[in-house]
């Protein structure tokens, strides 16, 4: 249960059943980096975890194992009560409920917008064109970019696109959203239009993780705070706690150098 | 002085000083000089006669006479198909854009075809039965043309999507229609020749190369040694050998290697040459494109739960074979030109069948008016490809959005 006094935009303490336990996650490249050294997360349903770390200490690679984007060699990982195993089809399962937004957002340049959207739920859930093009056009609606359905990626501004793609994951109906940098790629003035829409999303009770360097963010949203280093989680707290009171050296080294 | 826009254009791009001028002004005079040698020649000297006398052997060799009406019928179902897909194309256009039902482009080809429809039939010296024929043949296209531009978007979409089967489809009855069977009578390769060989060799030869070659580069691309390793070899010896000895080679193993009769007739033989030949070039132009594609694209993909062949399906193949086309379609312009070595193996296409009019002793010495029309009819073949592709590049560009 976290405190209710943090801020109006954060959601309502999660309490449900935990949506993604990682434990002991181990990763090795194959030149031998040791990326990821014995990591522990567990995420309760609706809650909103953000990542933070300096560049190389394996939060990307470690939000890529949720849904097989990078194998690992030990631990385990359970996606809403399924292990993640090697086997493809319980791959594709568990990418169908995990979304993922991008830093380069990797929409499909040569589909529009529209098509970008109905591309998985058509092919993947086998759902009728129709239904699905409602469904997305409401979804672009909702991120505010109805007006462009019919336009080409690279006709839009990069915020634009990235709430594109975070409407194209929302189209599959996932449990879970992963974002990878979604703001880092993204000119200033374009942040605020995406945080927006993600903030939107954590109100609705979206379980989250988000590997971010936006302090607002995670300050107002956050249910938790990861810090990561070397493959390893430091620091693990609530925003309040993170940001005034942080417990480790190597945390208030890594706030002292961003703020 | 010269106040006109246009004068004074000329006058800043040929004129701008002393030099510019001295250099524009002897380059004209050596452009007007051959201009006017070659038309005095083409008007005054040269004996057409040659091309006129033998321009059914040009066209279809020595294809039975009783039989040519198949190739009549394949020509008017090629013409219907072009134009209603030509209609097509411009009464939907891509989402993004609004479309012109006639733009400047297509009233040059029109105009284009009208001209070529009443001049060149005339100018072959054609009989007036024959003429007429040419003449319907255009007037359908362009009506049908007229008609999907004018009506196209009240089809039902159901209806349109089978539209582009129409292609496949009319090459699998073109071949029926051309080699016999389905109760016609067989017309066997060997009396098959001039530009209906040439046409026919190349497209065989563009159309099977570039499945094949797709192939190659996603097999070079794969984590399978076997088919790894596979593919590069086969990409590497054909790359590495030139098309002329792969020719002779063709010709003379797959007779020792198949037992008789299961070798394939020595038209075919070539044919398969060449689309393995080509394969290998397709094969590197494409593995660019695969290249040139970011890995993002593929995690996107497999993220949203699409399967391994959907992602390259759906996600990696649309942007690659895009990127790879001009590549592509400049090694089908050096195929159709490369179809001349033909020649050299006893196949009669296009330049087998001009020598052996030019060894005909009624038209001794008449070399140029030959090689000339076979450098315009292959420059048109060329060109044509050359301009669909560009065309098909356009269309498929999504960052280029003209109105």
């Amino acid at each position: 249960m976290t405190t209710p006094s943090i801020s109006s935009a954060q959601a309502p303490a999660a309490t449900g059943p935990w949506m993604i336990e990682a434990i002991g996650v181990q990763k090795r490249y194959p030149n031998g980096f040791h990326a990821l050294r014995g990591v522990d997360l567990r995420v309760r349903r609706g809650e909103v975890v953000v990542i933070m770390g300096p560049s190389g200490s394996g939060k990307s690679t470690f939000i890529r194992t949720f849904n097989a984007l990078e194998e690992f060699q030990e631990g385990s990982i359970t996606i809403d009560g399924t292990a993640l195993s090697n086997d493809l089809r319980n791959i594709d399962l568990i990418r169908c409920e995990t979304g993922m937004v991008f830093q380069q957002f990797n929409l499909f340049p040569h589909l529009t917008v529209l098509q970008n959207l109905c591309l998985a739920p058509v092919l993947v859930r086998k759902r009728r064109r129709s239904e699905v093009e409602r469904q997305a056009t409401a979804l672009l609606e909702r991120v505010g970019i109805a007006e462009q359905a019919s336009k080409y990626p690279g006709q839009l501004s990069g915020g634009q696109q990235q709430r594109v793609a975070i409407a194209r994951s929302l189209c599959m109906e996932p449990r879970i959203l992963l974002f990878d940098e979604p703001t880092s790629a993204l000119d200033p003035e374009m942040v605020g239009e995406v945080l927006e829409v993600m903030k939107g999303l954590a109100a609705d009770g979206m379980t989250m993780v988000v590997v971010t360097h936006e302090m607002g963010f995670a300050r107002e949203v956050a249910h938790r705070v990861v810090l990561m280093s070397e493959g390893r989680i430091v620091e693990e707290a609530p925003p309040s706690t993170f940001f005034t009171n942080p417990q480790h050296e190597r945390s208030r080294q890594f706030l002292a150098q961003i703020l | 002085m010269a106040s006109h826009p246009a004068l004074k254009a000329i006058r800043r791009e040929l004129f701008a000083s002393r030099t510019d001028g001295l250099i524009s002004l002897g380059l004209l005079a050596l452009i007007g000089a051959s201009l006017l040698g070659l038309l005095r020649w083409a008007f005054l000297q040269a004996q057409w006669v040659v091309i006129q006398a033998n321009s059914t052997l040009f066209a279809v060799g020595r294809y039975p006479l009783d039989q040519q009406w198949r190739l009549w019928l394949l020509v008017a179902l090629l013409a219907m198909a072009s134009g209603l897909s030509w209609g097509l194309l411009r009464a939907i256009p891509r989402a993004d854009r609004s479309g012109v039902l006639w733009p400047l482009n297509d009233r040059i080809a029109l105009a284009l075809l009208a001209f070529l429809a009443s001049w060149a039939p005339a100018a072959l010296g054609l009989s007036v039965p024959l003429q007429a024929r040419w003449w319907l043949i255009t007037a359908l296209l362009l009506a049908i043309r007229w008609s999907a531009g004018r009506w196209g978007r009240r089809l039902p979409p159901r209806l349109l999507k089978l539209v582009p089967l129409i292609w496949p489809l009319l090459y699998l009855l073109g071949m029926a229609l051309i080699s016999g069977g389905l109760g016609l009578v067989r017309v066997p390769p060997s009396e098959w020749g001039g530009l209906l060989l040439t046409v026919l060799m190349a497209s065989f030869a563009i159309l099977a190369s570039f499945p094949l070659g797709v192939l190659m580069a996603l097999g070079r691309r794969s984590e399978l040694p076997l088919l790894r390793w596979g593919s590069v070899v086969y990409i590497e010896f054909v790359r590495g050998a030139p098309l002329i000895t792969l020719l002779f080679l063709g010709q003379n193993i797959l007779g020792f290697m198949l037992p008789g009769g299961l070798a394939p007739d020595r038209v075919w033989r070539a044919a398969w040459v060449l689309t393995f030949f080509c394969g290998a070039y397709v094969a590197e132009a494409v593995r660019a494109g695969l290249a040139s594609v970011p890995a993002g694209q593929q995690e996107a993909a497999r993220s949203l739960g699409l399967t391994v062949p959907q992602a390259l399906q759906q996600v990696v193949l649309p942007q690659a074979l895009r990127i790879a086309l001009p590549a592509t379609v400049g090694q089908f312009i050096s195929l159709l030109q490369d179809t001349t070595l033909l020649s050299l193996i006893g196949l009669l296409e296009l330049l087998g069948t001009a020598r052996t009019v030019m060894a005909n002793p009624d038209f001794l010495g008449l070399t140029a008016e030959v090689y000339l029309t076979l450098a315009v009819l292959f420059w048109c073949c060329c060109a044509a490809l050359g301009l669909g592709s560009r065309a098909l590049e356009r269309r498929l560009d999504p960052t280029h959005s003209p109105a």
